[in-house]
Formats: structure tokens, sequence, C-alpha cells
């Protein structure tokens, strides 16, 4: 009996040191955590399959893609034509299995470089080993401003912060004339994506002279959001911005339609709105939603690489690319073409390309200017798009250049 | 009050052995990082030993005294809040804040613990998860302890100030503290107090009536647990070097530090070290195997792996010993 | 105001659906379904699969997934409850816990994790009195629940069959001397506990959406509700249901929506605090 639990425990130890650390030549391995399990799963996967795209579009020759680096070989060029190869890690949406994960990948899978996670808090965590032990994160997605003011050296991020989307709400909003918008109503769910939305539209209404009227934080999972909508709707605002993930979206979409309340502009912040189940599921419920975004479809149909990402992306999944997960797939892209031009996997060398990265418009697979890194590793090239819910899919507003449906913003909203 | 001298019956005849024992094991799992460098399989060891420790304060209560907790964790946040609070706010070094965080949580134990303690069984259980709850919803919404934001710890190489770049030292802080957190429960348990102990559990009417004083004694389970819980609290946030209100105030976590005891046999001393020595590999071996995949099917063997050893060995790993008829304990 | 405690009160009649299940399980046979959130979970993906592939309405299949819940939970019973009722109380919960994790996951990896809603079903839309609008599926939602409680009610303290279960769960032994067979009792307090919480689920799908963590969503409130109305009162659990959904609303209201749920919790444990028992408890 005795030999039994000694048994059990030693097979237990063995099953989790038994995974091996897989050896392969010629490829250059790259962690990425993302939440693979958990409430966030559904948006983990599309953006697993995002990175995936962007190690096909590495590692097999697309000259269709002229402009990407790296698209039109195999591999990377620099380092005798050898693979990326993509080491996932789940986090199931915890800041400790991200920092778990971290170090498994270092350790145990020897990544030369990581990104991820998503959420702020696992990116948190996840880059603060990278840091401590000097491994390259390129963070594509994750959009608390608290990230780029560590004081890190090893930490990028390819994505515009939520300073500057807000930014890009309000210069949209100056531009709406069909109704008010001095009046501004935040609903937001208590994590720090929420609050860090929250504190940036009062930093920034206050700037471009509008006033919050309601601070509305809430619980994410809630069983019901009644009380919420109610005091929305008791303060009634002109706009109403919201910062939720898709299961709190559908559920205020559907409460809001009950209670018989519009706000005259809905306004969110990417996130829930975005994720390809909402606008499946509540699309036609609400039809004239507008949401700040990094990734338009019709942008992408007009720049033809993009169109042609898109097309490999919907091939793979049946979606098409969002903004969650265009970006995610950015950041990999400008981590390969870094490691390229360092030439070899040593970590400072992969630093340094990073730190030199200089691309243009026509270089990435984004609606933005290019990419380009300041002193704390924010790219500051990168900019949102506002986009309203036209049918099946998002259309662009904002800015005036992508706007191709000259009829759009549709204001007032209201319920279909 | 007072009824008689120190009752020797527990302590004359104990045997010493078992802390040894346990030094012993110290040694050898404080030598591993020497042969073991790879950072993820330290994580794991460490986590079982912090789940070990923390199913072992648990058992306090929840074992020897009898009373199920699942709000547990709330001490580990505030244990880890206070540590991280006086570090960020007052610079103070956690070798103090540490130590502090768990007398706040002893501190909140010994507040809350009057009424709760009045409860039996189902109802104090609830009691400890709403305690936890309140603790998560209080903070999420306290800007100035970082609110839904969190709070990080600075990097840095100063061991006074227990931030290291590696994590082999706190390694062998939680192989340190575990053995401490040990020789505590070991000496509790086999002292006068776990004799009042498992008299109230057994019968708390009778054991009151036979002039145990029985409120006083469950506080001091109570209190004593909070507040060993607290400072592996403190540990665990500057191990983790970033705290928030999801992660301090866990229920998944407390639900963790109960199924590991349970697991491994509750109301013994080796139980949760037994249960955390299996359950956590177990967890984390199949995270990393298959929840890459994205199908959660390590989930899915954690949860079947728990049934099964609930199924065929109900009262806990420790009973394979017991199975064999031996008497000893 | 009003519109902030009518919205209360229909949520309240909701938790108190899913409540009621649990406490009868919990009341009489004396153990913690941990997987309770899971066993709505599946009433619900059943209420979502009938419509979606066989068209029909939720509210009509309710009756159906009861069925299959009570199944399920007779299962439960005779496959994991039973052989562990002699052993000690923990593994029980263990078991139970460890039973919604592989719900959990199997729904997960059955279904994927994608969130799911129906469209628009028979009680769609909403519901205007006295210029208060409330969405119709909740109100239609919680009157159900109202006559099922009732129904339940009646069943439990006003037949025969229902003193037979009132005895098992005071006393087993002497339950079984006169007769009543505790195994019986017990597999079917879990058949019928399960019926109710499946047809709350199915009735639940009409507004609400479907994942295989919805039951975490609900669960912890059911629990709270079961407690703080005390345990084996089922009258006690529906009350503390509907309690839980005014102080939320008004919490909500007057304060702030951020304070909802730990309003709930503080509210909890002072009832705790000065009542024991719980507000009817027996036990």
């Amino acid at each position: 009996m005795k030999m039994k639990l000694i048994a059990g425990v030693a097979a237990s130890l063995a099953l989790m040191a038994a995974v091996p650390a897989q050896a392969q030549e010629k490829a250059v391995r790259i962690g990425a955590i993302y939440p693979l399990s958990g409430a966030l799963a559904s948006t983990g996967s599309e953006i697993k399959a995002a990175v995936e795209l962007a190690v096909d579009i590495i590692n097999n020759p697309h000259p269709e893609l002229e402009g990407i680096p790296l698209a039109a070989g195999s591999g990377l060029p620099a380092l005798g034509g050898a693979k990326i190869e993509v080491v996932f890690g789940d986090s199931q949406g915890k800041p400790e299995v991200g920092l778990a994960d971290a170090q498994r990948l270092i350790d145990q899978e020897k990544v030369v470089a990581l990104t991820g996670a998503y959420q702020s808090a696992v990116t948190k965590t996840a880059s603060r080993i990278a840091e401590q032990r000097g491994i390259p994160y390129v963070n594509g997605e994750s959009s608390s401003p608290d990230l780029t003011e560590r004081g890190y050296k090893w930490f990028f991020r390819t994505s515009p912060n939520d300073d500057t989307f807000v930014e890009n709400m309000m210069q949209f909003l100056d531009g709406v004339k069909a109704v008010p918008t001095a009046k501004i109503a935040v609903v937001y769910e208590n994590t720090d994506f929420g609050v860090n939305t929250y504190k940036a539209v009062e930093k920034f209404a206050k700037q471009y002279k509008r006033e919050v009227v309601a601070n509305i934080a809430y619980s994410a999972g809630s069983a019901s959001v009644t009380a919420e909508v109610q005091k929305l709707a008791a303060a009634k605002p002109d706009v109403a911005i919201f910062a939720s993930y898709t299961s709190d979206a559908m559920l205020f979409v559907r409460t809001m339609r009950e209670s018989k309340y519009a706000p005259p502009v809905l306004l969110a912040n990417d996130a829930g709105f975005i994720d390809s189940r909402f606008v499946q599921e509540v699309g036609p419920q609400v039809q004239g939603v507008l949401t700040r975004d990094v990734w338009g479809n019709d942008v992408a149909a007009a720049k033809a690489g993009l169109k042609k990402i898109n097309d490999m992306y919907k091939a793979k999944t049946g979606k098409d690319l969002n903004g969650n997960n265009a970006r995610s797939m950015q950041g990999v892209l400008v981590l390969a073409d870094a490691i390229n031009r360092a030439g070899s996997t040593d970590p400072e060398s992969i630093r340094k390309a990073l730190v030199a990265t200089d691309l243009g418009e026509a270089q990435v697979a984004m609606p933005w200017a290019g990419v380009q890194f300041d002193a704390k590793g924010q790219n500051t090239q990168g900019s949102g798009l506002i986009l309203e819910l036209k049918g099946a899919s998002y259309q662009t507003v904002w800015p005036e250049k992508y706007r191709t449906d000259k009829s759009l913003p549709t204001l007032p909203f209201a319920w279909k | 009050m007072e009824t008689t001298r120190k009752i020797d019956t527990a302590s004359s005849g104990v045997r010493k052995w078992p802390v040894a024992a346990a030094a012993a094991a110290a040694i050898v799992m404080a030598l591993v990082p020497l042969a073991v460098t790879d950072a993820f399989t330290l994580q794991v060891l460490l986590l079982a030993i912090m789940f070990g420790a923390l199913g072992a304060c648990w058992n306090l209560v929840g074992g020897f005294l009898g009373r199920i907790s699942f709000g547990h964790s709330v001490f580990v946040g505030v244990g880890g809040y206070t540590t991280l609070l006086l570090l960020h706010h007052l610079k103070l070094t956690p070798l103090l804040g540490i130590p502090l965080g768990g007398l706040i949580s002893a501190a909140l134990a010994w507040l809350v613990g009057g009424p709760t303690l009045r409860l039996s069984g189902h109802y104090f259980a609830m009691a400890t998860i709403a305690l936890l709850q309140i603790g998560l919803l209080l903070l999420i919404n306290w800007e100035w302890a970082g609110g839904a934001v969190g709070l990080e710890a600075p990097i840095g190489d100063a061991a006074w100030m227990l931030l290291f770049r590696s994590k082999v030292p706190y390694y062998w802080i939680a192989v340190g503290l575990a053995f401490l957190t040990f020789c505590a429960t070991f000496f509790l348990v086999h002292s006068k107090t776990g004799f009042y102990w498992r008299a109230i559990n057994g019968d708390e009417e009778a054991s009151r009536s036979l002039g145990v004083p029985a409120d006083r004694y469950k506080m001091l389970a109570f209190v004593a647990s909070a507040g060993m819980t607290g400072v592996w609290g403190g540990f665990f946030a500057m191990y983790v070097g970033f705290i928030d209100p999801e992660s301090m105030f866990n229920l998944t976590m407390s639900v963790q530090v109960v199924l590991v005891t349970i697991l491994g046999g509750v109301g013994t001393l080796v139980g949760p070290w037994l249960g955390a020595a299996v359950l956590l590999p177990l967890s984390e071996g199949t995270r990393v195997l298959w929840g890459s995949s994205g199908m959660g099917l390590d989930l899915l063997v954690f949860g079947l792996a728990i049934l099964l050893v609930t199924l065929f060995l109900p009262g806990g790993l420790v009973t394979l010993r017991r199975r064999r008829g031996s008497a000893g304990r | 105001m009003f519109e902030a405690l009518s919205a209360g009160l229909f949520n309240g009649l909701i938790y108190a659906a899913v409540a009621v299940g649990l406490a009868l399980i919990w009341g009489i046979t004396d153990v913690i379904n941990f997987a309770h959130g899971e066993f709505l979970m599946l009433g619900m993906y059943a209420a979502y699969w009938l419509y979606t592939l066989g068209h029909i309405d939720p509210t009509l299949s309710a009756p159906l997934v009861a069925v299959a819940l009570a199944f399920v939970g007779f299962l439960t019973y005779a496959l994991i409850i039973r052989r562990l009722q002699r052993g000690p109380a923990m593994a029980v919960i263990l078991a139970t816990f460890g039973l919604g994790l592989v719900l959990r996951q199997v729904a997960f990896i059955a279904f994927s994790p994608d969130y799911r809603s129906l469209p628009d079903t028979l009680v769609s839309g909403s519901v205007t009195v006295a210029g208060i609008s409330l969405g119709r599926p909740q109100v239609v939602t919680g009157l159900i629940a109202l006559v099922v409680v009732a129904a339940l009610f009646v069943l439990v303290y006003r037949t025969r069959w229902g003193h037979a279960l009132q005895a098992v769960a005071e006393d087993r032994k002497v339950a079984a001397l006169v007769g009543i067979s505790p195994d019986r009792v017990n597999a079917q307090v879990w058949m019928l506990g399960s019926a109710a919480v499946g047809l709350a689920g199915a009735l639940l799908t009409t507004f609400f959406y479907v994942f295989p963590s919805v039951g975490t969503v609900f669960g912890l409130l059911a629990f709270v509700a079961v407690c703080m109305g005390g345990f084996g009162s089922l009258p006690g659990a529906f009350i503390a249901g509907i309690l839980i959904g005014i102080i939320e609303a008004m919490t909500g209201y007057f304060v702030a929506p951020a304070m909802k749920t730990v309003s709930v919790f503080i509210l909890f444990i002072l009832v705790l605090w000065y009542r024991p028992r719980g507000l009817f408890g027996r036990w």
C-alpha cells in the first residue's frame, strides 16, 4: 500500500517532468501566452489562430503580401531560413498561471522571446518574468497604459494603449454634429481593462471639454445588470461609453433593449463588442453601435495585402479578423522581423533590433502609420479606428480617410 | 477557569521524531535547486509546499476543530495586501511586512471570530465564503490599495527587501516557512490546546460541560490559523510580484486548500502535505501537457482525478497506510 | 425607484428559482451539491439545443429539460453520493466539486466556450406596466418560479410523501425504523431538486447567455440564498432569494452598482451573526 502511495506521488511528479523540450533543428521558438480556457477562451482561441497565421506568413512564401517583411520568403533569411515556431501556454486567464507559463516557456521550452497575454493583469506578471530574465517581450494587444510605465527595458508594445484609443474617441466625437456629445457616461467592468478605460476617459474628457456624468462600475460576469442600466438611464448622458467583455456586452444589450433605453450615442471600447460571437448573437438587435477598434474589414478590403490576410484567416477559422487577433498577429510579425534583423537568437541582439524597429505604413498588416517604439517601449505610430455595426459587420466611420460609406454614422442610436 | 495544572498527558508522551523527519525533509527539499535548475519545476514544488502549508494552517480549524472554512483565502489576501501596501507606501521591508500581514490577518480573525464561530457546520462554511467575497469586493473598489488594477512590487536585487531576480531564494524561504508551519501545527496539536480542540470537535456540548473553555480555544484555532495563513499570503505576494483582488482573494484557491487537505487526509498532520504533493504536480502537469490545446483537457483530468480519489479513497491518501492495519498515527 | 424595485424583485425570483432545488437537496439529504451550478448549466444547454435543433421554445421544453435533469440527479446520487454517504462528510464535498469540474469541462469540449443566446423566443420583448419596462422573459420566469416553489412547498409540507422526506431529513435511522427507505427518499429528492434546477435553467435561456461556466454566475448566489434562508427551509430559500434580488437593486440604485454584490454578502453575514440558523432554519 505504501508503495502505491509512493508510486502515485512519483507518477505525478514524473508526469510534470515528462514534458519534453522538443528538440527541433533550425527553429526559432517564441512563447505565446493566452487564455485558452476559462471565460475568455473564445477570444484566446481566435488569437491563437491569428498567431498561427502570422507563423504561416513568415515560414511560407507569400509573394502576394508585398511589403510585409518576411512574407515573401520562407523563414528568417538572416538565420539561414530558420523557421519560427510558436509554443503556446494557456494562462487560464490568471496572472499566476501566466507567471508559471512564462517561466516554463523560457526554461523548458527555451523560447527566445515571449508574446501575449491579452489580459493586462496576466501580461504584467508574464512580462515581469521576462524582464527579470532578460528575455524580449512583445505585447501585441493589451491596452492598459501602466504596462509601459514600469521602466522596463525588455517590454515592447506594438498596440496603441487606452490613452490613444480614448483620445481617438474624443476626436471622433468632435466630428459628430447630428447629436450633442457633451455629457459622457462610462459603464465599465471593475477590472484593469475597465478601470483604465474610465481613467482615460476622465483625463481626455476634460481636455476635450466634455463632462463625465456617470461613472458606473460593475462586476464582470454578473447575473443581472438591470441596476446598472437603470443608473445609466437616470443620468441621461449624450454618449455612453462601454468597456465590457463579450458576455456582459450581450447582457447589457439585452437589458437595455428590454428596459427600452437607448443612449443617443452607444460607443464601445472594443473587447466584447467586436467579438465575433457578439456580432453573431446580438448583431441584428444592436445595429448602429459604435466601437473603437484597430482593424476594420472594409479598411482591410481596401488594402490588397490586408484583404488577402483576412481571406487566409477566414479560410482557416470561418470568421473575419478583428482588432483583438489582428493585433496579436501583427505583434508576432514585428517580433519575427526584429529577430531577423538581429541575425541571431541572442536576447540582447533581439532587444536592440526591437529598439531600432522602424516599419512604415506599407510594411504593417494594420491600418497604422507604422511601428516605432519610444523609450518606454510603446509604439507611437499606431492608432485606432471608430467603426459602426451595419449589417453583419463593422464599417469604418473614422478617421475620415478610411470612411467609405458616407451615410455613416447613423445617429442617434436606437434599437431595431 | 484554569481548572488544572498543565495536563501533560499529551506532551509527555509526544514523540519528537516527526519534527526530526520534517527537518530532514526540509533539508532535502532545500537541496533540490542544486540539482534542478529549471524555474518551472521549482515553481511547482514551491506551490506544492505552499499549498501543503496552507492546508496545514487550514487544518487547525477544519481538521482538528472540525469547522470547514471555504473562505480561508481572505487571510491570504489580507496578508498579501498588507505586505505589499507597506512596501509600496512606506518602503517597509517585507521581512517586517510579512509578519505584520500575519498579525493583521489574525486581528481580522479575532474581530469576526466571535459571532462567526458560534455558527455550526454549513453556516460557518458559507459565512467564511461571504467574508472572502466581502474582502474581494471591497479591495476591488479601494483605489488607494490599487483597486482592480492591482499592485506591483518593484523589480530589484535587494535581499533585505526580499526582492530577488531569481526565484530560487523564494523557494528556500518557502521551505523554511513550511518547516516552521509544520512545527507550529505539530506542537499545537500535541499540546493541551490540541487536546481541547479534539474534545470540542468530538462533542462541543459535552466538552463544555467538562470545563473546556470552548470559546477561547475555538478562537485560538481560528486566530492561529488566520495568522499563519496571512504570513503565507505575504510571502506569495512577494513571490508573484504582482497582486490584484482577483488573485489574492480567490475562491478557487480557497477551495483548492480544502481539497488538498481532504485529499491527503483531514485532521492529520501529514495529510495536507501529502495531498499537496500529489495534487499540485498533477494539476500543473496536466495543464502543461494538455492545456495548450485549448480543449481544457487538463482540467477535465483534474476533475476526474478528484472524483476517482474520493470514490475509492474517501479518507484521503493517508488512509492508504492505515488500510494495512498499522495503528500508527 | 419603483423601476429598480420591481427589477430587483424579479431578479430575486430568478435567484430563488435556482436556489430552491439546491435547498431541497441540501436540506433533506444534507449534501452540499457543489455541482448545482453545473446542473443549471446542463439544463440551459439542453434547452438551447432543443430550441436550435428541435425548434421547441424553452418555455415549452422546460418540463422536458426538468425530466432530463432529474435523470442526471438520479445518476449522481446512485453512482457517487450513495457510495460516499457512509464515509467522511468531506468526501462528498470533494466528489461533487470534482463532478462539477468534470461537467463544466465536458461542456467546454463538447460545446466550445462560445457564448450562445437564443434570439427570439415566445416570451421575448418587454412588459410595460405603469411606465416601468421590464424584460418579459424575466417576468415570465419569475412567475413560473413562484408557481414551482408553491408546488414544491405543498409537496414537501402537505403531503404524506413530503412528510417522509422531512422524516428522513430529521433522522435517517428512525425513519428507516418506521418503514421509510432513506435510500429511496434520497434518490427521489435528488431527482426532484435536479428537476427544479433544470426547469430554472431552461427558463433562464430566454434571457441569459449560455456557456460552460454559467453555473458559477448563479451558483454562489444560490448557495447564499439557501444558507441565509436557513437549511431545511424551502420558503426560507425562496424569501432569501427575493431578498437578495431586492438588496442588489436597492444598493445599485441608492449607492452604486459596484457595491451591489458586496452589500448582499454583508447582509448575509449580519443575518448569520444575529440569527445563527438563518432566517427560518430548523437545524
